[in-house]
Parts: C-alpha cells; sequence; structure tokens
C-alpha cells in the first residue's frame, strides 16, 4: 500500500504540469485582453502595455515559464538563496496576482474561498451519504413496494432538476417564507445548511441508486443466507452485513463527488451568495484572469489526484481483500 | 461498519470546528448590500462606483460636495482656499487637526505624494488623466514614459537596482521642478493648473484625489530591476496595514464575504457619522441581493437589476411595496454607430455618412422602448449629458423620433429605394448592408435591440441582424471597430459637461466609435481656452448641439436610473420607520456619503412618539 501512496504522489507533479499546459493553451486564446476594464474609463494606452509588460501578457513562452518559475516554489528558493539581494515574497508557492480584484493576489482568495468550499461540499456530502445511504436500503428492501417507486421519483427528481431551480425554491421556501436561516452571508449554520442540501441532491440521488443496487445483489448471496440462518436478526443482517458490502460501490464514488461538490458548486454559490471557489472558475474564464484560472484549475486538478488517492486507501482499509 | 463511522464522525467534528472558528462579526448599525467585491481600496486606482463610495468613507479630501443640495463644493479637510492668477492657481488651508489612523497628522505635503502617484504611469491609474490639468502632470507622465521605454531598451546587466533607482530619483527632482504641486508647510497645499479650469474644485472632491499616507505606502513599493518601474504590493490595503484619514476604517475584509468598517477615532471631527459600524456584504447574482435584502440581510441595496424590476415597480404604483426607489442619474444609455469609413472587415460603411446616422437616430421610437420594452421609468434622451444634472448648463433639443424625416434624410445621403423591394439602395444599386447589432450577453441589450431593429426595418426598410457576444468579446471588437452599431453606456465623473463630451475627442481612450472631427475638437478647444465660465459653458452647449442634431456619433436612448431598495425613513402617517434608512442623497449625481446614512433605531421610534405625546397634551391644555 504505502507503494501505491509513494508512486501516486510522484506522478502528481507530472500530472499537474500537463494539465498547466493544456490549462494555459486554452486560456491564453481566449478572445479579449485581460487588463481592460470591462466597463467604464481604460487608462491611458501606455499604461496598458507597461501593465501587460508587467504581468508578462505580452509574451506566451515568457508567461509559460515565469508562472511555471514561481509556482514551483523555484523563485522562492532561488531568491532566498540571494540573502539581502533577494525578494522571495510572501509565499513559497506563488500563484500570481488577479487581474481584476487588484488588491488581491491568486494565494490569499484560494485561502478565502478554498475553506468554504470545502465546508460547503463536506456537509452536502455528509447529507448526501445521510439521504442517499437511508434511501437505497429503504428501496432494496422492498424492490419496486410503493416505497421503492417513490424513493426513485425522488432521486430521479434529484438527478434531473438543476440546482439553480432546487436552490431558488428552497431559498424562497424557507428563508424567505419561513424565515429559517438567511441568505447572502457566511458562517452561521443557517446560511450553511440550504445551500448544502441544494448541493447535496444530485449526490444523494446517485449514492442511492448505488446502494439499492449494491443491497439487491447482496441480499441475494449466501452468506447473508448463512447470517439469517444462524439466527441474526434482521437489522443485524442488513446493518452490520448487507450494508458493508453493499457501500463499497458507493466510497468509490465519493472521492470524485467530494472533490467536485467542493468545487464545483458555482450555481449554489450563485444563487446562495457563498464564498466559495466554484464561482472563480467561470469568473475567471469570463475576465480572462490568466492567473486565476490557472490558480483555481491546478488546485482543483490536485484535489481530484488526492482525494481519488484517499478513497483508494480507505478502500483497502475497509476491505482487507483488496490491494 | 464501525470504522465508516469513525470517520464519519471525525468529518463530523472537524467541519463543526471549522464552522465555529470562522463566525461572522456581530451586526453592524449599518449593513449594506453591494453589487459586487470591492475592486481596490487604493483611491488613486479607484474607478468603480461603489469603490468610490467606500473611498469617502474610509478618505477625507479637501473638499466634498452638498449632497442634499445643488451639488456645490463644501469644505472638507480644506477648511478654506483661495483662487488667485485667473484661476490658476489654487491654494488650500488644511485643517490642522487631520489626522490619519495611527495618529500621524494630514500634511499637504501627503496630497503632492498622492496625486504625484496618479500622475506617474507606474500606477496605472484608471483616471491620470483627470490629473493633467495640474500644470507639467500630462509632461510628467509622457517623460516618465518615454524614460521607462528606453530603460527597457538596456541590454540586461545594464539594469541593475542602481541603475533603476537612479532613474526613480531623477523622476522625483524632475517632478518637484516641473509639476504644479507645493506644499510650503504642513496646513497650505499651493497647485497651479494648466490653464483655468472651471471644474477643479468639483475634481477636489473625487475620489482619486484623495490623500494616501506616504510611510505605509513607500512599505509596499519596491523598484522592479527588469521595468525600472516603481511597483506596489497592494497588500497596503488591507485591514492590518491600511492608514487612513476617514470617518471611518476597515476592521475586517473577508473576500467576497464582507467589508467591516468602524470609527476611526482618530478623525478630526467625532460628530461625523451616525452609525458606529458598517458592515457591506458584496451579492454578485442579482436575485440573491433582492431576496437577501428581503430576509433582512441589510438595510439598502445599492444596485438592483433584477429582470422582475418592472414588476417590483408596478407594486410600487400600487402601494404593495415601498421599499424599492428609482432616481435618475448621471449618465446615459446610447448605441454607438461605427464612424470609420471602412468598417472591421474593410466594407465601406454606410454609418460614415452622418445623414445616415441621423435617420437611424430619428427612425428609433424611444418613448417606446422605455415605456414597453425597458418599463423601469427611464427618461427617454435626446442629449448625451443628462438635462438638468450640471448647474448653467442648458441642454440642446437633440433630435427626436420623425420617420418621415428620417426617410427623407436617408434618401439624401444616396440610399433610396430604387427597384421597389422596400429596402434602399445606393445609386450604384447595392442594397443597405445588414445592420449587424453588436451587445454583450445577460442583460435587457437583446430586447433594445430587437425593439430598435423592429423600426428600422419598418421605418427606413434596412434589414437587421443581432451580434450578442460575451462581454469581454465584446468589449476587444469595440476597441478595434469592428462593429456597425453597439450597444453603450457613459456616467459622468465630475461636474462638467466635458466628462461626456470628451468621449468624442479625437482619440480619445473612450472613443469607441472612431469618431473624428476638427470642428468638434476645435470647439472643445475653444472651450478649454475661455476664461469665462458663462461663456465655456455656451460653447460647450454648442458642441453638444452639434454632436446630438448634426452628427451623431451615439445614438443616445434613455438617462440612466439607478434603483436602491430600502425602507423609507417616514411611514405613510409620517412617523419614523423602524429600520427606515435616512439621508440617502436624490441628486443625479448620486453620490452617497456612508456617514450621512443612518438607520431608525428604537430609539429614535421612541423619541417621535414622546415627542407626538407632548404635542398632544399641549393641544389638550390649549
Amino acid at each position: 500500500m504505502m507503494g501505491m501512496v509513494v508512486r501516486r504522489l510522484i506522478q502528481l507533479p507530472i500530472i499537474l504540469l500537463v494539465i498547466y499546459t493544456v490549462t494555459f493553451a486554452l486560456a491564453w486564446a481566449l478572445p479579449g485582453e485581460a487588463v481592460v476594464n470591462d466597463e467604464g474609463r481604460q487608462p491611458p494606452a501606455a499604461v496598458l502595455d507597461a501593465i501587460e509588460r508587467q504581468y508578462d501578457l505580452d509574451s506566451p513562452y515568457r508567461f509559460y515559464y515565469r508562472y511555471l518559475y514561481r509556482v514551483t516554489g523555484l523563485r522562492f528558493v532561488v531568491e532566498k538563496m540571494k540573502g539581502a539581494e533577494g525578494n522571495p515574497g510572501p509565499y513559497v508557492f506563488n500563484l500570481g496576482p488577479s487581474l481584476k480584484y487588484e488588491d488581491w493576489n491568486v494565494n490569499e482568495i484560494i485561502g478565502a474561498s478554498l475553506p468554504v468550499s470545502v465546508v460547503l461540499g463536506l456537509s452536502a456530502m455528509i447529507i448526501a451519504v445521510g439521504i442517499g445511504v437511508g434511501a437505497g436500503v429503504l428501496g432494496a428492501l422492498k424492490p419496486n413496494s410503493w416505497l421503492d417507486l417513490s424513493t426513485l421519483l425522488v432521486a430521479l427528481i434529484g438527478i434531473s432538476l438543476p440546482s439553480f431551480v432546487i436552490g431558488t425554491v428552497l431559498l424562497i421556501v424557507f428563508p424567505v417564507w419561513l424565515g429559517w436561516g438567511s441568505v447572502g452571508g457566511w458562517g452561521e449554520p443557517g446560511q450553511i445548511i440550504w445551500p448544502a442540501l441544494t448541493l447535496s441532491l444530485p449526490f444523494a440521488a446517485y449514492i442511492a441508486r448505488l446502494t439499492r443496487m449494491g443491497m439487491i445483489d447482496v441480499l441475494h448471496s449466501d452468506y447473508i443466507r448463512t447470517a439469517r440462518a444462524k439466527g441474526v436478526p434482521e437489522h443485524g443482517v442488513i446493518l452490520k452485513h448487507a450494508l458493508k458490502n453493499a457501500f463499497l460501490p458507493v466510497l468509490s464514488y465519493l472521492g470524485p463527488a467530494t472533490a467536485f461538490a467542493m468545487t464545483g458548486s458555482f450555481v449554489v454559490e450563485m444563487v446562495f451568495n457563498v464564498p466559495g471557489m466554484g464561482q472563480h472558475f467561470v469568473d475567471a474564464v469570463r475576465g480572462k484572469d490568466l492567473f486565476m484560472i490557472m490558480g483555481v484549475t491546478l488546485i482543483f486538478s490536485a484535489m481530484l489526484v488526492i482525494f481519488n488517492l484517499i478513497v483508494d486507501v480507505m478502500y483497502r482499509w475497509v476491505d482487507p481483500r483488496i490491494d | 461498519m464501525k470504522k465508516m463511522l469513525g470517520v464519519l464522525f471525525v468529518l463530523l467534528v472537524a467541519l463543526g470546528a471549522a464552522v465555529a472558528a470562522d463566525r461572522p462579526l456581530p451586526k453592524a448599525d449599518l449593513t449594506i448590500i453591494e453589487r459586487t467585491e470591492f475592486n481596490t481600496l487604493d483611491p488613486q486606482r479607484m474607478s468603480y462606483i461603489h469603490d468610490n463610495r467606500l473611498s469617502y468613507a474610509i478618505y477625507e479630501t479637501l473638499v466634498r460636495w452638498d449632497t442634499y443640495g445643488d451639488f456645490g463644493i463644501l469644505p472638507g479637510l480644506a477648511q478654506s482656499w483661495e483662487v488667485a492668477d485667473g484661476g490658476v492657481t489654487y491654494t488650500f488651508h488644511l485643517d490642522p487637526k487631520g489626522k490619519w489612523s495611527n495618529g500621524d497628522p494630514v500634511r499637504a505635503s501627503d496630497f503632492v505624494f498622492a496625486w504625484r502617484r496618479a500622475m506617474l504611469p507606474d500606477t496605472a491609474a484608471d483616471y491620470s488623466s483627470l490629473f493633467f490639468t495640474i500644470k507639467g502632470a500630462e509632461a510628467l507622465f509622457d517623460w516618465r514614459s518615454d524614460q521607462l521605454e528606453a530603460y527597457a531598451l538596456l541590454p540586461e546587466r545594464d539594469r541593475t537596482a542602481g541603475a533603476a533607482r537612479e532613474l526613480w530619483d531623477q523622476t522625483l527632482a524632475h517632478a518637484n521642478e516641473t509639476v504644479g504641486m507645493s506644499a510650503p508647510d504642513d496646513h497650505t497645499l499651493v497647485v497651479t493648473l494648466e490653464r483655468p479650469t472651471a471644474y477643479f474644485l468639483d475634481l477636489c472632491a473625487f475620489s482619486p484625489f484623495n490623500p494616501v499616507h506616504p510611510p505605509t505606502i513607500e512599505r509596499f513599493t519596491f523598484l522592479d530591476r527588469a521595468s525600472g518601474r516603481i511597483q506596489q504590493d497592494y497588500q497596503w490595503t488591507k485591514p492590518r496595514n491600511i492608514v487612513c484619514n476617514g470617518p471611518y476604517k476597515p476592521k475586517s475584509w473577508k473576500y467576497k464575504r464582507e467589508m467591516y468598517l468602524v470609527r476611526n477615532p482618530q478623525f478630526r471631527d467625532p460628530s461625523i457619522g451616525y452609525a458606529d459600524t458598517i458592515r457591506i456584504i458584496p451579492i454578485n447574482d442579482p436575485n440573491t441581493s433582492v431576496l437577501s435584502y428581503e430576509t433582512g440581510a441589510g438595510d439598502w441595496t445599492t444596485d438592483v437589476t433584477v429582470s422582475y424590476l418592472a414588476d417590483m415597480l408596478e407594486q410600487k404604483k400600487e402601494s404593495e411595496r415601498d421599499n424599492i426607489h428609482a432616481f435618475s442619474t448621471f449618465g446615459t444609455y446610447f448605441w454607438s454607430f461605427n464612424c470609420r469609413p471602412r468598417l472591421g472587415d474593410g466594407r465601406d460603411n454606410p454609418f460614415y455618412d452622418p445623414a445616415v446616422r441621423r435617420a437611424f437616430t430619428m427612425a428609433v421610437n424611444k418613448q417606446e422602448i422605455v415605456d414597453k420594452v425597458k418599463r423601469s421609468g427611464e427618461k427617454p434622451a435626446q442629449v448625451f449629458v443628462p438635462r438638468g444634472s450640471i448647474k448653467g448648463f442648458e441642454s440642446p433639443e437633440g433630435l427626436h423620433f420623425d420617420p418621415v424625416r428620417a426617410k427623407q434624410e436617408l434618401e439624401s445621403a444616396g440610399w433610396i429605394d430604387r427597384n421597389g423591394d422596400g429596402v434602399p439602395e445606393n445609386a450604384k444599386g447595392e442594397p443597405f448592408p445588414v445592420v449587424s447589432m453588436l451587445y454583450s450577453t445577460g442583460s435587457y441589450h437583446a430586447d433594445i435591440a430587437l425593439a430598435m431593429g423592429r423600426m428600422w426595418k419598418k421605418h427606413l426598410g434596412v434589414e437587421v441582424s443581432l451580434d450578442a457576444k460575451e462581454l469581454k468579446i465584446y468589449k476587444d471588437m469595440l476597441k478595434k471597430k469592428d462593429y456597425m452599431v453597439a450597444r453603450g453606456g457613459w456616467f459622468g465623473d465630475y461636474g462638467d459637461p466635458t466628462t461626456f463630451l470628451d468621449l468624442h475627442k479625437t482619440g480619445d481612450g473612450n472613443n469607441d466609435r472612431g469618431y473624428s472631427d476638427p470642428k468638434f475638437d476645435a470647439m472643445l478647444e475653444r472651450a478649454a481656452n475661455e476664461v469665462d465660465a458663462e461663456q465655456r459653458l455656451r460653447v460647450l452647449e454648442e458642441a453638444e448641439r452639434y454632436t446630438m442634431e448634426e452628427t451623431l456619433p451615439i445614438l443616445p436612448i434613455w438617462s440612466y436610473n439607478y434603483y436602491y431598495m430600502y425602507k423609507p425613513p417616514l411611514d405613510k402617517d409620517g412617523n419614523p420607520n423602524l429600520g427606515g434608512l435616512r439621508g440617502i442623497s436624490m441628486h443625479p449625481r448620486l453620490v452617497q456619503y456612508l456617514w450621512l446614512l443612518d438607520v431608525v433605531d428604537e430609539e429614535d421610534v421612541r423619541e417621535a412618539q414622546r415627542a407626538k405625546l407632548a404635542a398632544g397634551a399641549e393641544e389638550s391644555a390649549r
């Protein structure tokens, strides 16, 4: 197992380099100029040129290498070695400035929004596992009963309805009409629960399907019959023996799903004004904020790789037969 | 299973801890819902409305506007000033009580420092050009630009830290010698202008003219060896570093979450400011911003742009809602004509001919667009400078909707329907090219384009196509003049017609139309050299008339409105309304000083009740 972990960690930088190169090529090809204000007045042309030069926006080659030089921490190390002459800057891995929000750099923005996304994504996944596994088990106990069909229906709705519809409905019904929780801020549990619920529903639906299929399979296997024969009570059979194996496919889905919930929550963030990371994917591309595009893509890719690794490790831990 | 539950438990505890560790600050006395996050707190680099609004709370400049009156000039940090030498020399006398939030006195030299930043290309200020009214400022900008350009061409080994430093020292010396700003003592600022500028005091009230604290800026400034430029680390604007001189100072600034202001204990006049704490939440999504206002998250929503705005205004008309407010403001919504002889693809541009532009202008029924398409109470505009927004400036009539004259104008330009198919042709028999209308997606522009296109087809017989583009691409095409007609808009910055008219100047950075007219340029030049303020306005009126009745580089549609949400300060019976917002300025310039805003609290309501009771008792005693 250690071998696998080490191997994967060595692969990580290579994967990131490939992703960086592809993202850079795509982002550079975006039309428009990053330094031009979207609305309102523009600084003189000489100033715009100077800014472009400062950020290496005038040469793709220079941008590519200089960015790599900074983001890998090489620049930090080199400048540190120069001693008093050098200027290493505040960050080891420097993701550069934000071209749109001039007082912030990408490190700060990700540092502020990633924890929010992690809280939102984790809350959503916990809710999703709770709802999904519960509904899946109920459905599997009596396949094709009304209970099974109604959980199926709910799951179908959860998957098919886009989150801006679910989100807006939840927002209007609970905080606006009933006054439960509030909108527009972040930090209070009442502000976290509704976006988390909205974000969780599609995942919950998928988990319910996975659990139901897994349970139906497992409930027909020999060792369950043996358990029942030796007199294990029914709830023990289901929770202790059947669910343990039926949960494995859910577990392998949880890795990428968690990473996705933490970063792919653009719509939910917009509807509930959650200051998370998902919005930056869209905003940065729209504003051709190159440093921001690179920053969020690299962080997201790294997260995806690491979450998959964690799931693989957990897989082996839950089911020692796999190696 | 137990293992999984263990993991789940650990996750839940971690989550709970993360939420508990990141609690929001307590509710503030005044909570504002802004349309988006602030771009910068550096006054010299500001240009967005919400940035400016914040700057008036955390900085104090020489003078301020009378926002409840006619927008005249009131003393600020400068308690008095003299104008001499025929309007060229301004001497300001600063309040000696002025202090920075760290206790340092505000010195006249701090203004010299701040304004010089705005004049240098290094700072990349959006508003450098406003400072070019000051003597030697534009020359300094050019001088430094040339110097940096020459430096950038030097071989790598010559571009050393020492060389960059020497360059910077030269720049400072050059600025001291040539730019018309000086601080003979700590409380006296003398400014010499290039020529008399009627609106200079108005500029002095504008946010880029705020002072900054030089030691703080210098701490975060370094010389870039490669380019020779002075560069700044904008960490100086973060609450832990920033030093400001306004009635408030930032206590916490969380990206896209909140800006939290508290009173600046060092402010020279502790009586200023009603709220002790101000919280500003940026909410990008228009619908969410309205809904969060509805749930009581804020006292004032500064920019309502939801698609159901018209319905909200309708509800107000029927007294079902009292918290939406429309204000006419200092901006104009228009469509640009490409005024270059050729289009982006090399074809002849029919809109090069002013007669064609006049025809297209008169074929648009703006009243109908405002009433039936936009539906949110804007006033149709026939001119560029919003009517009545500048004291002493009489707007011309402009061109009104007149389909018959429109058709005649088009025919006078040679576009006549020669073969009876309804589409006008030129002398060579070529039909009028399909008019491509460029706009950015995600707003009401498509509806407006559809309506205008229909009118052009009906009254002029031309074919129209819509060209919707993402904002960045739209902007790029506009800059490259790669369009026929395109949507546009402009808000004025200072109380003078040139804040609008400069847009038509040949080569102006914001002249997206490529309009170039020596006659118009000469008029602006004449106005600039006119010493008599009255006479100067007459020249500018003529310039506005010329562009709005004869040459039409733009087709003005309406004067912009701004929509706020707040509870009115008084209820229907004239009693204080708990949670209502007092102090909103309704002048079209629409500058709101946050320290003049006051939320009606229980104390105000009780006081009013007591006063009422006392009045009642007096009445009955009589």
